[in-house]
């Protein structure tokens, strides 16, 4: 533990640290605030931790990935992985599967004469064409035959269309996800799929059922950076939030999702410790998260109303307040977003004019995109929300 | 009895991506790694998820860095994030130069210093962290006091010297 002696000697950074950060224990936090409220050398240090508090985490705050939903959980639910490609190079899997097909047919076409899998190639190409905005990828729209197949690695005979059987097989095998922007148009016409385990690819048509089934040496998952695993039936959702790595498209339900990203979500345990008591809410509305502050000092409890409607319950211990000169303040970090987000915020530049009220030594101060009204209202049912 | 993943999954997720984000650099891959984290954590079911998805990320993202290095780092470099603030270039460029240069101020850090600061950013506590990378707990506060001072004069140095490099 760190050390602080009353008013005797001075506090050290680590301890000033872990006070700002809500996450000194409270009889240290007491000698600390006692000591302070003397020491003026240690508030204005104080204070000056705090300005290099808020300043790291603005910094931290500028290298973030973009905001995109998280695919739902039960997706993940497979055996190994759930491996994403790239766009461009799921693309690119894709064309050069198809032209090693095509190549592959080719030979077989060559040698055998045989008409379909010639057909079975243009038609999968022509879908390809029509789903796939190359341009937007900027890849050429011949690709090299980055791989020959063997003739000999497996029978011609299955250039034609899947047997029941062998359709059923397929299914079970483990596919490649391919899910990338263009495959969420694409994956209703035809489904790509390759296996590690007998080095097969297959593309299907669904549409007339026809498929072809050519052997295809497995490095061509490989080389694309692939791993098999289960394809998992994509739900739309999954792919529309695919479809965000190349255009960012905000979703509507993430609205919400990107208010005040910045603040890490906690449990209530920490919570409970920023705050010297329960965290407070609306009796019966869902919580949805709870946030701190990157300075640590104050709780958002988020609650939703409907699926699109949240408020925001903003916490801190009343006396806070003693040291006033916060130089970082909610507003900073959440102010931008909210906007991004369309969530209206009461109160302009300060924060301050939100509706705040009182409870126990708590002061909560209430934002979300309601009437100052019904924001008052339910502000007056807040009470802390047991465990 | 183990947290339900469910929830940690909709807690942590974002952090997760974040955490991981600052370790390879690229959006896409940090998504990826975090969502094998969590297909990992369906199949070994730990007792304390959240953690130990932290400590599974982390030495992910350390075999991924090796990897990229390399094979895919001109490609890492190459591609521009998409940003849901900054649609104006302009913007965008001024905020990839911003992302770069927290990114080469972070790369100064130790690593037990980085470390730290970027589990802090992602949520856990000072517990947490000190069961991540083996540091006291009373130890934390000073750990994150130095990292957050050097990744500030870090950054502060990076933009002198890109103010100077510009005339």
């Amino acid at each position: 533990m760190q050390e602080v002696r009353g008013n005797m000697s001075h506090v050290d950074d680590g301890t000033l640290h872990a006070y700002l950060d809500g996450e000194l224990a409270l009889v240290e936090r007491a000698r600390l605030e006692a000591h302070v409220a003397e020491c003026a050398a240690c508030r204005s240090r104080l204070e000056e931790e705090r300005a290099l508090i808020a300043r790291a985490s603005g910094l931290l705050g500028l290298a973030q990935p973009p905001e995109r939903a998280a695919p739902p959980l039960h997706e993940l639910r497979r055996p190994s992985v759930v491996w994403r490609l790239r766009v461009p190079v799921a693309w690119a899997a894709t064309v050069v599967l198809a032209l090693g097909l095509g190549y592959y047919a080719g030979d077989r076409t060559s040698m055998s004469a045989a008409p379909e899998p010639v057909a079975m190639y243009s038609a999968d190409s022509s879908a390809a064409r029509d789903a796939q905005p190359n341009d937007r990828l900027g890849l050429a729209t011949s690709p090299p035959r980055m791989f020959r197949t063997s003739p000999q690695s497996q029978a011609p005979a299955q250039a034609r269309p899947l047997a029941a059987a062998e359709r059923k097989q397929e299914e079970r095998q483990p596919l490649v996800v391919v899910d990338g922007a263009p495959l969420a148009s694409r994956l209703d016409t035809a489904s790509v799929g390759a296996s590690a385990a007998n080095g097969v690819v297959a593309i299907r048509n669904r549409d007339t059922g026809a498929a072809n089934v050519a052997p295809a040496p497995v490095p061509a998952a490989d080389s694309a950076s692939a791993r098999p695993t289960a394809r998992a039936a994509l739900p739309q959702r999954a792919l529309e939030e695919v479809t965000t790595s190349n255009a960012y498209v905000q979703r509507s339900d993430a609205r919400v999702a990107l208010v005040a990203t910045q603040w890490p979500i906690i449990r209530r345990g920490p919570a409970r410790q920023i705050l010297g008591a329960e965290p407070m809410g609306v009796p019966g509305l869902a919580v949805r998260n709870i946030r701190r502050s990157p300075t640590g000092e104050v709780v958002l409890v988020e609650q939703a109303i409907d699926s699109v409607t949240v408020i925001q319950l903003f916490q801190e211990r009343a006396e806070n307040d003693q040291y006033a000169s916060r130089t970082y303040s909610w507003s900073d970090s959440a102010r931008p977003r909210q906007q991004a987000g369309g969530v209206q915020v009461r109160g302009g530049t300060a924060g301050t004019e939100r509706l705040a009220r009182f409870i126990g030594g708590v002061r909560v101060e209430i934002a979300g995109p309601l009437s100052a009204d019904s924001l008052n209202r339910l502000l007056e049912q807040v009470k802390p929300i047991g465990p | 009895m183990p947290e339900d993943l469910a929830e940690v999954y909709r807690s942590t997720y974002r952090s997760l991506v974040r955490f991981l984000y600052r370790k390879v650099w690229d959006a896409e891959r940090a998504e990826d790694l975090a969502q094998e984290a969590f297909a990992r954590a369906l199949v070994h079911k730990p007792e304390n998820a959240r953690g130990w998805l932290f400590v599974v990320a982390a030495n992910m993202a350390r075999d991924d860095a090796r990897k990229a290095a390399r094979e895919r780092r001109h490609l890492t470099l190459l591609k521009s994030e998409p940003d849901a603030v900054h649609s104006d270039p302009e913007d965008r460029i001024d905020a990839d130069a911003k992302r770069e240069r927290v990114r080469t101020a972070l790369d100064l850090l130790t690593p037990r210093d980085r470390e730290a600061l970027l589990l802090w950013d992602a949520g856990m506590s000072y517990d947490e962290i000190a069961t991540q990378t083996g540091l006291a707990r009373g130890a934390i506060g000073t750990t994150l006091a130095r990292a957050r001072r050097r990744l500030v004069e870090a950054c502060d140095a990076g933009s002198e010297g890109q103010h100077v490099a510009r005339g």
